[in-house]
C-alpha cells in the first residue's frame, strides 16, 4: 500500500515496503541524496531530517509511519541558492572538511536554534551529541553556531 | 567573507566545495547512480581459520534478481605491499573472520545480500592464532604455511613463519653502551589496541565495463594504486583500468589501499552493467584496515646528566591475516620510536606479525602515534629515574642541526629545540588551569614528536585557457583536508599572477592525470603542490615568451599579476594574460605546462637500516604538545583541561585551514588516547561491530585546542610549505598518557585510558604490561643472525 506524505513542500507517494527506512526512500526513490546513510543504526546523525519540524534520524523511521506527515530535508533549506543562516555561518567559519556529516549537523542546528535562538556553547554541544563528525573536532562547528546565536 | 589577497600566496582562502557540501548537493561515491546499476554484496567467512572444502553457488545463483556471482577463480592474482600474499577471495584457506569468499551482483541490495547468505561454504576448522604472543610461540600454527612461495615485491625485509616482515636498525655498539658503569638502564613496555578510522563515507565503489576497459569510480586516496592492484588481481593490463574519484567523505588512511574495487570490477565485466558495492557500517567496523594493535619493549642506557648512550627496542605490529600496509609501516619505527632524540647507539626491530585476524592498514601518522606514546612515556620514566626535569631532558637531547638520527641521516636545522622553547614560554605565560581540577588529581606533560612528509612521485599538467583561467590536472583527491581546493589553487595562482578562483582543479582521473603516489602521509600539498608549481613555472615561461614579443620587452622584465602581464615598473602598460594566450594560439598553439616531483633522496648511514622502504627522512616534521588533565580518583575519568600545540608547518599557506586540521587531528587522537579501541573475541571476530560499542569523540568531548604554527624550518615543499594534516594526531596519546601518569603517580603502559583502566591503575589492580614474548636479549627477537 502506497504512503503519501509531504517532502520539502511537495506531495509525494512511495510504494516501498512499509518497513523501508525513510532515508532509503529519500535517496533511492526521490534522489534526495543530501541525507547520508552512514551507519543505519541511528548513531551518527548524518541522515537527520525534520519530521513535522522535529529532527529525526531517517534511517530509523519506517516509511509506513509517514502517511500525511511532513518531511524536510537539507535540500529544502536553501531553495533560492541563498544559504540558510546556519549554512552561512558554517561557510563563513570555514568549518567544512569532508562534509559527509554536515547535512545532518545543519538540520539539527536549524531546528535547535529555531527553538533556542540564544543558545550558548554548552547547549549547542548537547544538541549535537547525536552527530558524529570525524574531521573537524567539532570546535569550529560549535564556534560558528555560537556566533550565529550571538548575532540574533 | 574577506577576499583573498592574490598577490600573496598566504591567505585564508575559503573552500570552494563548502557550499555544496552544506547544501547536501555534493555527490560522493555513495551518492552515484547509473541506469541499470546493480548492487553487490560479499559473502564473508564466519570463522577465523579453516580449510575450504567446497563453495556451492547453485541455489544462490537461482535466487531472484541475481545477475552474477564471482569467486576465487575470477581473480587469479595476489596483491600486497612488499609481499604479494593476499588473494582477493579466500581460495583454499580462510585466514580471518570476515574474509570475502564470493561476491554477488543483483538487481537490489537486499537480493544481493540474500543470495550471498545462501552460498554454501563447507569448511574444516583449523587452529587459529589470534594474538601476536600466540603467533610467535615456538609451535604456533602458521597463518601462511606457504609464505616462502609468495612473490616478493620489494627486496630487503627478513621474513619467516608468522613474521611477515622484519625491519631493523643497528647503529653503533649498544652492548658496550649498556655495559658502561656510569649509566642507568631504564626499561619500559607498552601495549596499544586497534583504532578504526570511522570515515563517515564507508568504502564505496561503482564499477562499469565499457569498450573493453574497466571504469572504477571509487572513494579512495590512491587512484593509481587502485588501477595497478585491480589489474594485478584480475590479471589484465593496467591500461585497461580507469579510476576516477568523486569527493571522498573521509579517509584518514583507511582508503590508502585498494580494497573493494576489484569485486565490483569483476561483477561489472560479468554482467555488462554498472555495479555498486558499498560496505555497511558493520563491515567497516569488522574489516576496516585499522591502525594496528602493537606491543613495544624499549630500554635505554642513560648517563646521570641525561645523555642517551644506548637504546634498544622491539616493536611488534599486528598485521592481521595479510601483510598489506603493515609491511611498509615497519619502516616508520626507525623514524618515530627512533626519532626525537640524539642516541649514542641504537638497535631497533620492527616486526609485522601475521595473526588470524582482520588485516590492518594505515591510519593518520600510522605507527607513529603509538611509538610516540611509547617513546615519550619511556622518556618520562628515564627522567624520573635520573631525577631530571622532563622539559630540561628533552631540551638537551632533541635532534638539532647536524645531529644524526637513528639510521644515521644528518638532520638539517634547529627545529625541535626552538619549538620546545616556544612551548616553555607559552606554559609560563598562559595561566595554568590547575584550579579547574578542584579535588581531582592534576597532571601536566609536554611531549615532542617526529613525523615526516611521505614525499614521492607526483605530476601535474596545467592548461592556460583563452579566457585567462588555468586548469590544473593531477591525480590528487579531495578527502576533506582542503589541499585540492585551497593550497593547490593558491600555489598555482601565485605563480601565474591569477586569483585562486581563476584556477580550476580537475578531480582525479587516471585517464587524464599522470602517476601519483596518493593522498596521504601529509604529502599532497608538498608533492602535488611542488609538481603543480613546476607546471605553473613551465606555463609561465611559455606565456612570457609570447608576451615578450607582443610587448617588445625581454621576459625577465615582465611580471604576472592580477591576470595581466606587466612591464616591470610600468604598471598598466602590459596586456591581459587572456590576450597573450589568444596570441599564443596563433604562434605556438595553446599554452600547456607540465611538472613533476619526487623524493630528493636524503641518505642514511650505509649499513644502518635493513628492510626499510624509507632509510632516511626526506622531509621531517616536528610537533610539541602540552596537555593538562584532571583525573577523578573515584571513577578514573580523565578530563582534558587544556591542550596546546606548537606545530612545524614550514610555511603556513592557509593558516585557517591548518588550524582546522589541527583541531580535528587532536580530537581524533584524544579518542584513541581515551576511549577508542577494537578488541578481538575468542572467535577471532572484532567485538565492536557498531558505533554504539565503539565510542568516537562527540561534540561534548570538544576541547579547545590552542595552536601556534611554527614557521621557517627547512623544507623542500613548494614555497617552504610542509604537510599539516597528518601530524596533529601524532603526539596526542603521548601528551595525555604522560599527563595522566603524572597525575596519578603510576606507570601508564596502555591506551586507551578508559575510566576502568585508570581506576585500575589507581587501585593497583591493573596488571603490569611485561610482554614475556619479547626477549630481554635484543638478538633473541630478530630473525637476522647475531654477528659472531
Amino acid at each position: 500500500m502506497a504512503v503519501s506524505f509531504v517532502v520539502n513542500g511537495e506531495e509525494r507517494r512511495s510504494a516501498a515496503d512499509q518497513m523501508t527506512p525513510l532515508v532509503d526512500v529519500l535517496r533511492d526513490e526521490f534522489f534526495l541524496t543530501g541525507a547520508k546513510a552512514a551507519c543505519r543504526e541511528g548513531a551518527c546523525g548524518a541522515c537527520t531530517v525534520l519530521l513535522d519540524g522535529n529532527p529525526v534520524v531517517s534511517c530509523l523511521v519506517p516509511v509506513g509511519m509517514l502517511e500525511g506527515r511532513e518531511v524536510r530535508t537539507v535540500e529544502a533549506l536553501a531553495p533560492t541558492e541563498e544559504l540558510s543562516p546556519v549554512q552561512q555561518a558554517m561557510e563563513e567559519h570555514d568549518v567544512v572538511q569532508c562534509g559527509m556529516c554536515f547535512p545532518g549537523i545543519v538540520m539539527v542546528l536549524t531546528s535547535f536554534l529555531a527553538e533556542c535562538p540564544q543558545a550558548g556553547p554548552d547547549e549547542i554541544k548537547t544538541a549535537l551529541v547525536g552527530n558524529i563528525c570525524r574531521c573537524t573536532g567539532y570546535e569550529r562547528v560549535v564556534d560558528a553556531a555560537v556566533a550565529l546565536a550571538q548575532r540574533r | 567573507m574577506t577576499l583573498a589577497d592574490a598577490s600573496n600566496v598566504t591567505m585564508n582562502l575559503p573552500r570552494r566545495d563548502a557550499r555544496d557540501k552544506l547544501l547536501g548537493r555534493t555527490r560522493y561515491t555513495v551518492d552515484r547512480k547509473h541506469p541499470g546499476m546493480l548492487h553487490a554484496a560479499l559473502r564473508r567467512s564466519d570463522i577465523a581459520s579453516a580449510r575450504i572444502i567446497k563453495v556451492d553457488i547453485t541455489d544462490a545463483s537461482r535466487m531472484p534478481g541475481v545477475r552474477a556471482i564471482a569467486l576465487a577463480a575470477d581473480a587469479p592474482g595476489m596483491h600486497g605491499i612488499g609481499i604479494a600474499d593476499h588473494p582477493l577471495f579466500a581460495r583454499d584457506a580462510i585466514r580471518f573472520h570476515g574474509e570475502p569468499i564470493a561476491a554477488v551482483a543483483a538487481d537490489t541490495q537486499a537480493q544481493a545480500q540474500a543470495a550471498a547468505a545462501a552460498i554454501v561454504v563447507e569448511t574444516e576448522p583449523l587452529p587459529a592464532v589470534l594474538s601476536m604472543a600466540d603467533a610467535l610461540a615456538p609451535d604456533a600454527p602458521l597463518v601462511h604455511p606457504e609464505w616462502r612461495s609468495y612473490q616478493v615485491l620489494v627486496e630487503g625485509g627478513v621474513r619467516g613463519g608468522n613474521v611477515a616482515w622484519e625491519a631493523t636498525v643497528i647503529r653503533g655498539d649498544t652492548e658496550a653502551a649498556f655495559a658502561r658503569d656510569d649509566v642507568v638502564v631504564v626499561e619500559s613496555c607498552f601495549r596499544v589496541g586497534r583504532q578504526n578510522h570511522v570515515s563517515l563515507e564507508p568504502r564505496a565503489v561503482v564499477a562499469s565495463y565499457e569498450d573493453g576497459r574497466y571504469h572504477i569510480e571509487t572513494s579512495t586516496q590512491v587512484p593509481w594504486t587502485v588501477r595497478a592492484m585491480t589489474a594485478k588481481l584480475l590479471g589484465v593490463p593496467a591500461a585497461q583500468v580507469r579510476v576516477t574519484v568523486p569527493p571522498v567523505g573521509g579517509g584518514f588512511g583507511q582508503k590508502f589501499d585498494c580494497t573493494l574495487e576489484p569485486y565490483a570490477a569483476i561483477l561489472a565485466r560479468k554482467t555488462g552493467r554498472p555495479v555498486r558495492l558499498v560496505y555497511s557500517r558493520q563491515e567497516e567496523m569488522l574489516t576496516c584496515l585499522c591502525r594496528e594493535n602493537a606491543e613495544i619493549k624499549i630500554r635505554s642506557a642513560v648517563t646521570k646528566n641525561g645523555e642517551i648512550v644506548g637504546r634498544e627496542a622491539v616493536v611488534l605490529m599486528d598485521c592481521g591475516a595479510y601483510g598489506g600496509e603493515q609491511i611498509f609501516l615497519t619502516t616508520m619505527t626507525a623514524h618515530t620510536l627512533g626519532g626525537n632524540y640524539r642516541l649514542g647507539s641504537v638497535k631497533l626491530a620492527s616486526r609485522a606479525v601475521y595473526t588470524n585476524t582482520p588485516p590492518n592498514g594505515a591510519f593518520r601518522a600510522c605507527n607513529g602515534v603509538y611509538n610516540t606514546f611509547a617513546l615519550e612515556r619511556h622518556t618520562d620514566e628515564i627522567c624520573q629515574k635520573i631525577g631530571m626535569d622532563p622539559l630540561e631532558f628533552r631540551r638537551r637531547n632533541v635532534l638539532g642541526d647536524g645531529d644524526i638520527g637513528a639510521t644515521g641521516q644528518v638532520f638539517e636545522g634547529d627545529v625541535l629545540g626552538p619549538m620546545l622553547d616556544r612551548m616553555k614560554r607559552w606554559r609560563e605565560t598562559a595561566p595554568s588551569r590547575k584550579s579547574l581540577a578542584a579535588r581531582r588529581l592534576y597532571g601536566r606533560a609536554t611531549v615532542v614528536g617526529t613525523w615526516f612528509i611521505f614525499v614521492g612521485p607526483s605530476t601535474a599538467t596545467i592548461n592556460l585557457n583563452a579566457d585567462g583561467s588555468a586548469t590544473v590536472i593531477t591525480a590528487g583527491v579531495e578527502i576533506g583536508s582542503g589541499t585540492m581546493v585551497q593550497a593547490l589553487p593558491q600555489i598555482v595562482a601565485y605563480e601565474l599572477g591569477l586569483h585562486p578562483d581563476q584556477v580550476v582543479v580537475r578531480s582525479a582521473d587516471t585517464d587524464a592525470a599522470g602517476f601519483d603516489l596518493g593522498v596521504g602521509g601529509g604529502r599532497t600539498t608538498v608533492s602535488i603542490g611542488a609538481a603543480s608549481r613546476a607546471a605553473a613555472e613551465d606555463v609561465r615561461r611559455k606565456l612570457l615568451a609570447v608576451a615578450s614579443e607582443m610587448l617588445q620587452t625581454p621576459p625577465d622584465r615582465l611580471k604576472l599579476a592580477s591576470g595581466r602581464v606587466e612591464i616591470a615598473g610600468k604598471e598598466g602598460s602590459g596586456t591581459s594574460i587572456a590576450a597573450v594566450v589568444q596570441r599564443a594560439h596563433e604562434v605556438i598553439g595553446p599554452v600547456v605546462g607540465s611538472g613533476a616531483f619526487t623524493k630528493p633522496g636524503v641518505t642514511a648511514m650505509p649499513g644502518c637500516a635493513a628492510g626499510h622502504f624509507i632509510d632516511a627522512l626526506d622531509l621531517p616534521v616536528f610537533a610539541v604538545h602540552d596537555c593538562e588533565v584532571a583525573v577523578d580518583p573515584d571513577t578514573g575519568h580523565v578530563e582534558i583541561l587544556s591542550y596546546k600545540v606548537v606545530q612545524d608547518v614550514g610555511r603556513a599557506l592557509n593558516p585557517r585551514a591548518i588550524h582546522s586540521q589541527i583541531q580535528g587531528g587532536v580530537t581524533q587522537g584524544l579518542g584513541y588516547a581515551l576511549h577508542e579501541e577494537l578488541t578481538i573475541g575468542q572467535d577471532g571476530c572484532i567485538r565492536q561491530n557498531s558505533l554504539e560499542t565503539y565510542r568516537v569523540p562527540l561534540a561534548l568531548d570538544t576541547v579547545p585546542v590552542e595552536i601556534d604554527l611554527y614557521e621557517g624550518a627547512p623544507s623542500i615543499g613548494p614555497l617552504g610549505a610542509k604537510g599539516a594534516g597528518e601530524v596533529p594526531i601524532l603526539n596526542v596519546p603521548a601528551a595525555v598518557g604522560c599527563a595522566v601518569a603524572n597525575a596519578i603517580g603510576r606507570r601508564v603502559q596502555q591506551t586507551p585510558l578508559t575510566p576502568p583502566r585508570v581506576l585500575g591503575l589507581l587501585l593497583g589492580r591493573e596488571p603490569d604490561v611485561d610482554l614475556p614474548h619479547i626477549g630481554d636479549d635484543w638478538w633473541d627477537n630478530v630473525l637476522m643472525k647475531r654477528p659472531s
